[in-house]
């Protein structure tokens, strides 16, 4: 218990500017043993620039960050410290899934023998025992990412940087690597940042969130505290989706125009097709509580008009809609 | 006891190494250097190279005819220069390849330190020069054909070639070093490679002028084949001309002290060095300028009178082409006073291209010779001799020049009789018995390529040797 609670990693006011341009405005976030931090934001919010600045590939313009009790003027040290999977990491075609690890085994000071046993072990850990032998330059993606993560675990790494690693994986293959990422955290006890892009599985195996847009957290902390923070604002109480049969959409939209309590609705742009928003009428003060039978009246009136209702969700109530929400201007 | 039990952070012990990490790097790369087949297969077109290059000196009527020092001269200059090249593609390729190919940030992710990785990177990518000059040393000794000039030969050229290569090695890894892609890293270090090429290829007039001279000596391509060409051909001494040396000697030491102690400790993801310091790279610009034009060459000046008559003991002869023709001339000075220096020269001319003039530097060693002030009624007796290149209808006569008695003064030469030479055509197709070497070559380096392939689908067959 008390190894899940040893921090493993915090970073305090990270700042990187290139030239004149900030790329990373004071990012400060903690992670403790055991735990999976999910590292999100749109495409160049920074989340690269941090993980290699945390990786010490890249020096900070200023602030500093502790990996392991190792402090950032420290770089080789906390390099023995941590496991990286890089988002797009080369391989070498002409080796062995089983020489790779072990040349990098040996890089961490192994010996020949001992970073060959290791390589083994790790290989069997992430389902390459069967491949080990095979050239590298005959693996599948999946396979190739699940390679990446043995290497980043060679030399035990307190806490483990995952780039995007399910990028490019079918569903399976995804739902596999999010599955070795919880055994890393659960079974080795190491803390793991997790970058993605799939918010939906970074909510279902990230016990922390930290959300950057334009360099700078725009929300921090456990999953659950995000995505209830969002439910309390406006948008979370008064917004809700529906998802009606496609060719009912323009009948489902009539009439809940028409409905007393419902203030607008709109066609929900970047989903399937047959969803709905719905803006619901705010209550008269924020202190009052909504009608906790509103949702139940829409339906019924969907109900009634025969219009086959498919789905229904409360916006806000994904880490998704709290992700679209937060770094919406940035999208923008 | 090379190891020691060591802990991590984790707490799980595990057995440390003692193996410096640059020779982890080093055995890496060699192995994909080797094993994966690019080295080998530059070394299979150097082969080829070399093969083609010493069929057509030992084959080809006019080349085969040039003395074997002179053979072995060219051989060793071309080994060197193809062999130059090699290191310095490969050592272009060493980082931004890395960089391209995304495998350098899985590395510098790795605790080793930056210097280690480029030492060991270096290691590897000098590694081709050793195996390139083995395989030119067979080459070199059928074409010596017995002639002493083969020990000296191998002796300069590794140590030449031992201290150029890993400084092109280096070179190719300093620009590499700074390149985002491979194709900017293979284009700047084949730009440089020309340049090193182009003094040799500017006018005659140029090369031999005291700037032409100097571009010379400063250029560590053309320095030491100049060196190699007045050692092997010329025969002269190492003390004569050691100073052509430093320039391959001051470019070693300055790109390896740029690329070890300035470049590599700054390695990162991105081309070019972490926190460049202008004042330092612009001291080592002007340093290195200071050093390869601070040696300056030294070059000399050669400047050069009757009844004098030269008779020649050969009317006329019929050789197969590659054969040679010896005669003798005798000069003789039927005045009362005593003659002054004679100068008496070798002039062939084709009868069958209107009389076009043959350069006699190539039919014969000879193309002039000297002698002192013949006293009255004194003669002098010369020997020449005339390789017979090409086929065809020839006529050799001599020139007997006196040496003018001042600025103002002229002398009156004196031709003798001619020599009419019929060179018939001659070929063969192993020449000097190079064929089973020009051949041989290639096949070998071939079937070393499919048996390190075949030895390494066994081993991964058996799960890997590291």
């Amino acid at each position: 218990m008390e190894q899940h609670n040893r921090q493993v990693l915090v970073a305090e006011d990270l700042r990187k500017s290139y030239g004149p341009r900030p790329a990373l405005r004071g990012l400060s976030f903690s992670l403790n043993a055991g735990r999976i931090l999910g590292f999100l934001g749109p495409n160049g919010a920074g989340k690269t620039t941090a993980i290699r600045i945390l990786t010490t590939i890249l020096e900070p313009s200023s602030g500093r960050f502790v990996v392991a009790g190792v402090g950032s003027d420290r770089p080789e040290e906390i390099r023995r410290r941590i496991g990286v999977l890089p988002e797009s990491l080369g391989f070498p075609k002409h080796v062995t899934g089983l020489e790779f690890v072990t040349y990098f085994g040996r890089l961490y000071g192994r010996t020949a023998g001992d970073a060959k046993a290791k390589a083994a072990a790790l290989l069997r850990d992430v389902g390459l025992e069967q491949r080990g032998r095979s050239l590298v330059g005959s693996y599948s993606r999946g396979m190739r990412q699940r390679l990446g993560i043995a290497r980043a675990l060679v030399n035990d790494p307190a806490v483990v940087f995952l780039d995007e690693p399910t990028l490019g994986l079918d569903p399976k293959g995804q739902q596999e690597l999010l599955a070795l990422v919880q055994w890393i955290a659960r079974e080795r006890n190491a803390g793991v940042v997790l970058c993605s892009h799939l918010l939906t599985e970074v909510e279902s195996v990230c016990d922390d969130v930290v959300i950057l847009s334009v360099g700078q957290v725009v929300a921090s902390g456990t999953t659950a505290e995000v995505i209830g923070g969002a439910q309390r604002t406006a948008l979370g109480q008064n917004a809700i989706r529906i998802h009606v049969a496609p060719p009912s959409v323009a009948d489902a939209r009539r009439l809940l125009e028409a409905l007393p309590n419902v203030r607008q609705v709109t066609t929900a742009n970047g989903t399937a097709p047959g969803w709905l928003g719905v803006e619901l009428v705010a209550p008269p003060h924020p202190a009052v509580s909504p009608d906790p039978y509103r949702n139940n009246r829409i339906l019924d009136a969907l109900i009634r008009a025969e219009i086959p209702v498919l789905g229904l969700q409360t916006a806000g109530g994904r880490l998704q809609d709290v992700f679209l929400q937060l770094t919406q201007g940035a999208i923008e | 006891m090379s190891h020691a039990q060591v802990a991590n952070d984790s707490g799980a012990p595990f057995t440390r190494s003692r193996a410096p990490t640059w020779w982890i790097v080093f055995g890496r790369e060699f192995h994909e250097l080797w094993i994966g087949g690019r080295a080998l297969s530059l070394l299979l077109i150097y082969t080829l190279l070399l093969g083609i290059q010493t069929y057509v000196f030992a084959s080809n009527s006019e080349l085969s005819l040039i003395p074997p020092n002179e053979m072995v001269y060219e051989t060793l200059k071309g080994a060197i220069a193809v062999g130059l090249f090699i290191s310095l593609i490969i050592g272009a390729d060493s980082i931004s390849g890395e960089r391209e190919r995304a495998t350098l940030e899985g590395l510098l992710l790795t605790p080793t330190s930056r210097r280690q990785i480029v030492i060991g990177k270096f290691l590897a990518a000098a590694s081709p020069w050793p195996a390139a000059f083995a395989i030119a040393i067979p080459y070199m000794t059928v074409l010596a054909q017995g002639d002493e000039v083969l020990r000296p030969a191998i002796l300069w050229g590794a140590a030449i070639g031992t201290v150029l290569a890993p400084a092109f090695t280096a070179l190719g890894m300093f620009v590499s070093f700074w390149c985002n892609t491979n194709k900017t890293s293979l284009f700047i270090s084949l730009g440089i490679y020309i340049l090193f090429l182009l003094p040799a290829q500017l006018p005659g007039r140029a090369q031999t002028g005291a700037m032409g001279s100097l571009l010379q000596q400063v250029n560590p391509m053309a320095s030491h084949a100049h060196f190699l060409s007045k050692i092997l051909v010329n025969h002269r001494t190492v003390a004569e001309f050691w100073t052509w040396l430093l320039a391959p000697a001051l470019l070693a030491l300055l790109i390896f002290g740029l690329l070890f102690l300035y470049a590599s400790p700054g390695l990162r993801l991105e081309a070019g060095r972490a926190r460049l310091r202008w004042s330092w790279a612009r001291a080592a610009g002007v340093i290195a300028c200071l050093a390869l034009f601070g040696s300056s060459p030294a070059t000399a000046l050669q400047t050069a009178q009757q009844p004098i008559q030269v008779a020649i003991d050969l009317d006329y002869k019929v050789v197969k082409a590659s054969d040679h023709v010896l005669f003798s001339t005798v000069v003789t000075n039927s005045g009362a006073e005593p003659s002054p220096p004679l100068i008496v020269a070798m002039n062939i001319i084709n009868l069958n291209a209107k009389g076009d003039v043959v350069d006699p530097e190539d039919w014969s060693p000879q193309r002039t010779q000297y002698t002192e002030q013949l006293p009255a009624g004194g003669s002098a007796t010369l020997s020449w001799r005339i390789n017979a290149i090409l086929d065809g209808d020839y006529m050799v006569y001599m020139v007997v020049i006196p040496q003018p008695a001042g600025q103002e003064a002229t002398s009156h030469p004196v031709a003798s009789s001619g020599i009419h030479l019929t060179v018939t055509p001659f070929t063969r197709l192993n020449p000097g018995g190079v064929l089973p070497y020009a051949i041989g070559g290639p096949i070998v380096v071939l079937v070393g390529i499919l048996l390190i392939y075949r030895y390494r689908r066994r081993e991964i067959d058996a799960g890997g040797a590291r």
